[in-house]
């Protein structure tokens, strides 16, 4: 797979630049998507960090992902660095258009490194989850607890030792004094947080919203501190639908992974197949035929719209209209319609296959979507009547929440809330995928980037959807819905049926999983929520040996304290249903 | 209610009277015992507690909107405190780290209290057989009703909404206080697929997968048009 860089001349981009200043304690990686890879050794970490951040020309401003991988059993591993356990780091410059990943190698009897919270703010959630998830001491953070499993849990279950199944664990108990001992667990202590709990004239009411409350929509929790109703501080907390996604991926084989790729965000159905199934495909060489690329793209902008008509009624809701979450409910069933006579599923098709989609378009899905089409613009016109234009609406959200493009960066946050702030980035337009270059739409841009524009791209964007739907339904090319490729996972029926050799390929893919090269690759979509990449690490084998979920709701939860100190509780609600965020894909 | 008018004379027939008598009582009067009312009024007023874990509280949720319905069967009242609801539906991934809180607030609800376990994760654990979850709310709930499915459709949740209030309809509980366990379950909510697999063998003929089927067009689901304002 990987060479070691020997001369780095042949570099471009940001790789050269690092090497050149860096070099020699900068190695070079090879990897299948062709980010710069670069090994750096831990005491010069945050020279680079603080290099690539403030001093390089066209800086990185975004620290989109941070995790580790438990490298102790993989095999194939030529070319890097020995390490037992690997953390990295994936940086995104907007001005260049480009990736970086810089990744660490640490030794299983030396497993600290410095905390990067100094440089970004984003890094303080993803540092505690390696600690968390790896046991991988973060020197400097500021509180290195646990994220994602209960506050008495014992063990770091990324780790290669840690079980994967509840049912290799002892059965879970529930007494009343576990009960009691897991809920003091979980009580919030101001000081732990560097809370005071009186100011000069007053003192501060600390009040617990959720985990289970209707207006935080999910599993989720923030306690907040109160100086009569306005906020001072919240500290949110997460972690309570962990569902261990990661730890899935290295047990399931590359082919029956996917119907837990649904379950990530799960108002996003197929859109969640799309960065997995196409990470393996690159990995895997195989090129997907034009017309499943076609009825991908058809579909994800399906789910993206209806995963948009859940938030702007929940929106409208939150803040006090009762009726348009009814109205949006109704057309997401019309449109549930359309996606079940197409994938027969509803919330979780599952549909997508690794070289193509699971089965071809029915008959007589064209004019049944093209009533949709016709159905929905006359909708929308009301729904801004009703709600965007209503004047109680406005005065709830307008100003409420703000951040601007710089904050939103410092803090990870991507898609329709950075858009929110003024800026266009879109990957479907500035790193078009799977064929979106072919498509003519616009990228709907705010300015304020509070509540209120939140709202307004996401219904500016469903009228884009739907003119790439459109255009899709035009313009569906014929041909065969999956690639004619070893890996396609399950190949052709047609074939299947035709000739042995596809009928062993279809059952060794099925039964033991597709054998995918030993590789590394990451893609990176625009989700219905923001920015989803699936790092995925191959050892060659028939399912993953480590695989990262990089979620777009991780980071927008983490800005709430930022976007909500002094504001009343009234807005938080505002705030917390203008995220749209949903607990899965913040816990994974 | 009819009236007619008897002439009362000596030695007119008297069951005349008596049936008139009958008919009428037996349209105003309702003769019973009170377990029996009581029963009947549980069944038809169950209160859901607005309870939500993960995937299944979305379609929880469409259960409640305009085209399911689920006023139809007196269960729209939705609450947020559970010391004011009867009815917890477990939608989702029971966490283990919400395992104490999903106790806790079990607790919290008004008895008789019943509990629906909606989805895979909720029945058994389903798919996440993992480090993180609960393999099924049963392992620390008493469960009345399960509704299998990942998720469930709108259509099934209704479904075992209806099984549950049947179930209710035909339990007996002491009215009174009494010393007794509190957690009383149901017994009477056998497994559907036992009694409708023979019914289901009869089926001959399937839908083709490469048709749409008879699902309606946008046009004619019509059932919940917003009231249309006029223009200007």
């Amino acid at each position: 797979m990987s060479e070691l860089a020997q001369q780095p001349t042949t570099r471009t981009g940001v790789a050269a630049e690092l090497m050149a200043r860096f070099e020699p304690e900068c190695l070079y990686q090879e990897t299948v998507d062709g980010i710069a890879t670069l090994w750096v050794s831990r005491n010069r970490l945050l020279d680079v960090m603080r290099y690539l951040k403030h001093e390089i020309d066209k800086p990185f401003p975004l620290l989109f992902d941070l995790s580790a991988i438990d490298e102790r059993l993989r095999e194939h591993r030529a070319g890097q660095p020995a390490s037992d356990f690997t953390v990295f780091y994936h940086l995104i410059s907007l001005e260049r258009n480009e990736d970086v990943r810089i990744k660490v190698a640490l030794a299983d009897d030396d497993l600290s490194l410095p905390t990067l919270t100094s440089v970004w703010p984003a890094a303080n959630w993803y540092e505690r989850e390696v600690f968390d998830m790896f046991g991988i001491d973060v020197i400097g953070h500021p509180n290195l607890f646990r994220i994602l499993t209960p506050p008495l849990w014992e063990g770091h279950p990324l780790r290669k030792e840690h079980p994967a199944r509840a049912t290799e664990m002892d059965p879970y108990e529930m007494s009343p004094e576990i009960k009691h001992e897991q809920q003091e667990a979980l009580r919030f202590v101001p000081e732990q947080w560097g809370m005071s709990t009186e100011a000069k004239h007053t003192d501060f009411m600390f009040l617990n919203l959720g985990p289970n409350h209707p207006s935080v929509h999910g599993v989720f929790r923030i306690a907040l501190q109160l100086d009569g109703e306005v906020l001072v501080d919240a500290v949110p907390d997460i972690g309570y639908h962990h569902r261990g996604a990661e730890k899935m991926a290295e047990r399931q084989s590359w082919h029956t992974f996917i119907p837990y790729t649904d379950r990530i965000d799960y108002l996003g159905g197929v859109m969640n197949n799309m960065p997995y199934v196409m990470a393996v495909e690159k990995m895997a060489g195989i090129e997907v035929p034009d017309r499943a690329k076609v009825i991908r793209i058809m579909l994800a902008e399906m789910f993206r719209i209806s995963s948009h008509l859940l938030f702007f009624g929940t929106f409208a809701q939150d803040v006090g209209q009762m009726s348009p979450v009814l109205y949006m409910f109704a057309d997401r069933e019309r449109l549930f319609s359309n996606i079940e006579a197409i994938t027969g599923g509803r919330m979780h098709p599952m549909w997508f296959r690794i070289g193509g989609v699971a089965q071809d378009l029915p008959d007589g899905w064209d004019t049944m979507l093209r009533d949709w089409l016709d159905y929905m613009p006359k909708r929308l016109d009301e729904y801004d009547s009703v709600s965007m234009n209503n004047s109680i609406l406005k005065q709830r959200t307008v100003g409420i929440g703000p951040y601007n493009t710089q904050e939103g960066l410092e803090w990870g946050v991507t898609g329709p809330n950075l858009r929110a702030t003024g800026s266009d980035w879109d990957l479907r337009k500035k790193r078009p995928y799977g064929g979106y270059d072919q498509f003519d739409f616009e990228i709907p841009v705010a300015a304020n980037g509070d509540c209120y524009d939140r709202c307004w791209v996401r219904v500016q964007e469903i009228r884009q959807s739907l003119r790439i739907i459109r255009q899709c339904l035009d313009n569906m090319p014929s041909g065969p819905y999956k690639a004619i490729h070893p890996q396609t996972t399950p190949p052709l029926r047609e074939r299947t049926m035709e000739d042995i050799e596809t009928l062993i390929q279809h059952f060794l893919n099925v039964s033991w999983g597709p054998v995918i090269p030993s590789s590394e690759c990451s893609v990176n979509i625009e989700a219905t929520k923001g920015w989803n990449s699936y790092y995925l690490i191959s050892d060659g084998g028939t399912g993953s040996y480590r695989t990262r979920i990089r979620t777009p709701s991780f980071p927008h939860l983490q800005m709430i304290p930022l976007i909500s100190r002094g504001f009343m509780i009234a807005d938080l609600i505002a705030i917390i249903a203008s995220i749209d965020f949903v607990m899965a894909d913040v816990d994974r | 209610m009819q009236w007619r008018l008897i002439k009362t004379e000596p030695g007119a027939l008297m069951e005349d009277v008596d049936a008139a008598y009958d008919e009428d009582l037996a349209k105003s009067v309702l003769v019973g015992n009170l377990q029996d009312l009581v029963a009947w009024g549980r069944a038809h007023s169950l209160w859901p507690f607005n309870f939500g874990l993960s995937c299944c509280y979305v379609e929880f949720a469409t259960a409640i909107t305009p085209r399911h319905d689920i006023a139809r069967f007196g269960s729209e009242v939705m609450r947020a405190s559970p010391r004011q609801a009867d009815l917890l539906i477990v939608t989702g991934t029971v966490f283990r780290k919400m395992g104490p809180v999903v106790q806790h607030l079990y607790e919290q609800l008004l008895a008789p209290r019943w509990v629906i376990s909606m989805g895979s994760c909720s029945n058994s654990g389903g798919m996440y057989d993992i480090y993180s979850v609960v393999q099924g709310v049963d392992k620390f709930l008493p469960v009345d009703v399960y509704v299998p499915g990942c998720p469930p459709r709108p259509e099934a949740l209704l479904q075992g909404l209806i099984l549950l209030q049947e179930a209710i309809a035909k339990d007996r509980r002491p009215l009174g206080r009494v010393i007794a366990d509190d957690r009383h379950q149901l017994s009477n909510t056998p497994n559907q697929r036992d009694l409708r697999t023979p019914e289901r063998m009869q089926a001959t003929t399937l839908a083709e997968p490469n048709s749409v089927g008879d699902a309606p067009l946008s046009a004619d689901l019509l059932s919940s048009e917003p009231r249309r304002t006029e223009k200007k």
